[in-house]
């Protein structure tokens, strides 16, 4: 490939895909780190405001304010509610097509898998009818309808999800959601040129779509695609670069919406379409787990142990993956679908699709998914991916890693499949948090990034040392990506835990770091914090448990710690979300907070400190339990 | 001796010198957490715009023959013939500002909280890898070279 890039790569926590990128001749992101390692002071602190041609303006000694007058506070506060108002919409669309996939799933009689998500929804949303597609249809028109209401009118479905505690607390606050889509353009609107000013007001707001991002774009998104795809169930799977088997057609799929590949990937263990593959040399199809909806389809594998070979990587590997050289097709419905890919799918001769004109790649196929034509386009993708294969396979060099990643990531953890696992009760986790077997629970989750030293390491540092001090780790979302394929969350990894967790790890035969797949597991965490909560009695903030995202990325990551402070958790991050030019944003995240929701922020890029503080928390909350 | 030269043509204006100079020089600080609200946020380079020139990235010279140094009356300024560096000692400092008047390009200041010293170049003390503001800019248009005295 012609490209001028760096011979240096990043450091990764994966010493194995660090060594293999290193080698690689096709450019990546761990390559262009370094070309981008001089940052912008401005942009690090929020402090530059680019709203209107009088800018961009700049807070400075000497320019203490822009040039309408706008203070640090003012900018930096705009600046990250416009950042939160954008994931939120990212989320919001995601279970939007996710709810009109089940409505027209349902409306047109297609199988519904998972019975168990379906009669647990239609008890949330209080619905009685009998049929079970009827009740399906009746439940995402319940969602569709208050994603639509306009901002004014607040969400119906928010009470009867969020726990009682907490929803009187939002009320009180003033904080509860309207329509989730009007709420991002009331975010958007807010934080537009010399509109709104109130620092406080644009953080409350953030708090917002916090909740509806959360309750919405998170918590039912799951429980939905549960309905469709199928409830995770516990089980041990191969993931990393191994995963990639040469003699099927592969399928990297990359997003975050995994109802779009459900009839497809059905589609692909069918009879005439494995003899399309065996006629051109293949045994078949395999579709190669990337991104999120790699790890949603590794959460359900049990539903698709033919098609699914296992998930291979998080975001920040999707271009490894590609580089093997295996990998003759890319779908792509959302992100993390990175630029970076595609000079290297032109190079491989890779052919790309897009699902989604929202992650259309600039040299990618668009093929908008069309739910009534979903057979006609399925056929049309396999036809394009065989012959993409027939035009590669011969000409392409194979550069495999045949001992990246691990065959026994237990995976497939969910509310549900969790709780079954404990006997149906949560009961046994409760007596081992209050005997301090288990001292508490920390929920370490979102992206992957290259940041912070490198890619996962904050992630997997800071997860080793919250083992070795008996918390237990749940993940979700790319950080899972990393943190199995280091081995994280295999069984063994029990050795790495403190002597009480590692006992219970071993009796259990489970590793001390649990894998709900996705960032939109994070729902599933807080369907895990509320039931807990509400077995103890008591409310969120009380309970021994902490969320970090250590390694967060981008915006929906922002919206989603917004939830996390609306569900009043102490949040860690790695690193600051572009607000510590302002005091007033410093002092409502770490400190005014606790006042408000019962949530906090604490940044902290160094694994040992930040373990150290989450476990003084966690000690703390035990001591006013009384446990 | 190590002085820094500026290429002006690649000079985006962005400040981002300023910003590490100030970090440089408040302890224990760094992107994320200088303060540039603070009253002792004072910057020893500067960037000015000219609708002509475009960006004009003015730093101190540590000049062969330093007027600020033939100027200053109470030997708070002193050329180190060994580094070529200009050092500033402020309890020599009379803060008289006969330097800041008499410095060419202007790149010395008083300070802003109390007047009572003068705002210059360090050099970043000599550290190994190099003054701040030069690590600091994203596009080189400003570089450390060994130059003859």
């Amino acid at each position: 490939m012609n490209s001028n890039f760096s011979c240096k790569t990043c450091a990764s926590a994966d010493q194995k895909l660090e060594t293999f990128i290193s080698n690689l001749s096709v450019d990546t992101s761990h390559h262009r780190m370094e070309g981008q390692s001089v940052k912008c002071g401005f942009g690090l602190q929020g402090i530059c405001c680019r709203l209107c041609s009088n800018g961009p303006c700049r807070i400075t000694p000497d320019g203490p304010k822009g040039v309408c007058g706008a203070t640090a506070d003012t900018i930096v506060a705009r600046n990250f509610l416009r950042a939160v108002s954008a994931g939120s919409g990212c989320y919001i669309h995601i279970v939007e097509n996710t709810a009109l996939m089940l409505k027209k799933t349902a409306a047109s009689k297609g199988v519904l898998k998972g019975k168990v998500a379906l009669a647990k929804l239609a008890d949330i949303f209080e619905v009685a009818e009998a049929d079970e597609h009827v009740r399906a249809e009746k439940i995402a028109d319940m969602v569709l309808a208050d994603l639509y209401k306009p901002d004014y009118v607040k969400m119906e479905l928010v009470e009867k999800m969020a726990y009682k505690p907490r929803f009187d607390r939002w009320k009180e606050l003033g904080i509860l959601p309207g329509g989730a889509k009007s709420e991002v353009f009331a975010g958007v609107v807010k934080t537009s040129t010399n509109l709104n000013s109130d620092p406080v007001d644009m953080y409350l707001n953030c708090l917002k779509l916090g909740i509806s991002t959360g309750l919405y774009g998170l918590t039912l998104t799951n429980l939905l695609n549960d309905v469709m795809l199928g409830e995770p169930s516990i089980r041990l799977a191969p993931v990393g670069l191994r995963v990639i088997d040469t003699d099927y057609i592969n399928i990297m799929i990359t997003g975050h919406q995994h109802s779009i590949f459900a009839y497809l990937q059905d589609r692909l263990i069918q009879d005439d379409v494995i003899e399309k593959a065996k006629a051109v040399g293949a045994k078949g199809f395999k579709l190669v787990g990337c991104t999120c909806v790699g790890q949603d389809l590794q959460l359900r594998g049990e539903h698709y142990k033919e098609v699914f070979n296992g998930h291979a990587g998080n975001n920040f590997t999707s271009e490894a993956i590609l580089a093997t050289g295996a990998i003759d097709a890319v779908l792509s419905e959302f992100n993390c679908t990175l630029p970076g890919i595609e000079p290297i799918c032109d190079e491989l001769k890779i052919k790309q699709i897009c699902l989604d004109d929202v992650s259309k790649k600039a040299n990618a196929e668009m093929k908008p998914f069309v739910f009534e034509e979903k057979e006609t386009q399925s056929n049309e993708i396999i036809d394009a991916v065989i012959e993409s294969y027939q035009a590669r396979r011969a000409v392409v060099t194979l550069n495999m890693a045949a001992d990246h990643g691990n065959d026994d990531t237990l995976t497939g953890v969910s509310e549900g499949s969790l709780k079954s696992f404990l006997g149906g009760t949560w009961k046994p986790l409760i007596d081992l948090i209050v005997k301090g077997e288990i001292k508490g629970i920390a929920g370490v989750v979102g992206c992957s990034s290259l940041t912070a030293g490198g890619h996962d390491v904050l992630t997997v540092n800071l997860v080793k040392e919250l083992i070795a001090k008996d918390i237990l780790v749940l993940s979700a979302g790319c950080s899972s990506g990393g943190l199995e394929n280091v081995g994280l969350m295999s069984p063994s990894a029990a050795s790495l835990a403190g002597p009480k967790l590692r006992a219970v790890c071993e009796s259990l035969g489970i590793p001390p770091v649990l894998n709900f797949g996705p960032c939109l597991a994070i729902g599933r965490l807080e369907l895990v914090a509320t039931e807990l909560a509400e077995a103890i009695g008591v409310d969120l903030p009380q309970l021994p448990l902490v969320l970090s995202a250590p390694q967060w990325l981008e915006e929906q990551a922002l919206a989603d710690g917004a939830f996390g402070l609306a569900l009043g958790l102490p949040l860690h991050l790695g690193l600051p979300p572009f607000v510590t030019g302002s005091p007033v944003a410093v002092q409502v995240f770490t400190q005014d907070m606790l006042n408000l929701t019962g949530g906090q922020l604490i940044i902290d890029d160094n694994a040992k400190s930040a373990a150290e503080t989450l476990d003084a928390i966690i000690e703390k909350k035990r001591k006013e339990l009384n446990i | 001796m190590k002085r820094i030269i500026i290429d002006r043509e690649k000079c985006d204006g962005c400040l981002n010198c300023n910003i590490a100079c100030i970090s440089a020089h408040e302890e224990g600080s760094n992107f994320y957490t200088v303060n540039m609200q603070s009253p002792d946020a004072e910057t020893r380079n500067f960037i000015k715009f000219d609708a002509q020139k475009g960006y004009l990235p003015i730093f101190c010279r540590h000049c062969d023959e330093p007027e600020c140094v033939l100027s200053c009356m109470s030997g708070a300024l002193e050329k180190d013939p060994l580094t070529g560096h200009v050092q500033y000692d402020e309890s020599k400092c009379a803060a008289c500002y006969m330097c800041v008047m008499n410095c060419p390009y202007g790149v010395l200041k008083p300070d802003k909280r109390a007047r009572t010293k003068v705002i210059k170049c360090d050099f970043c003390d000599d550290k190994p890898d190099g003054p701040s503001c030069v690590k600091a800019c994203p596009k080189k248009a400003i570089e450390v070279k060994e130059v003859s005295l």
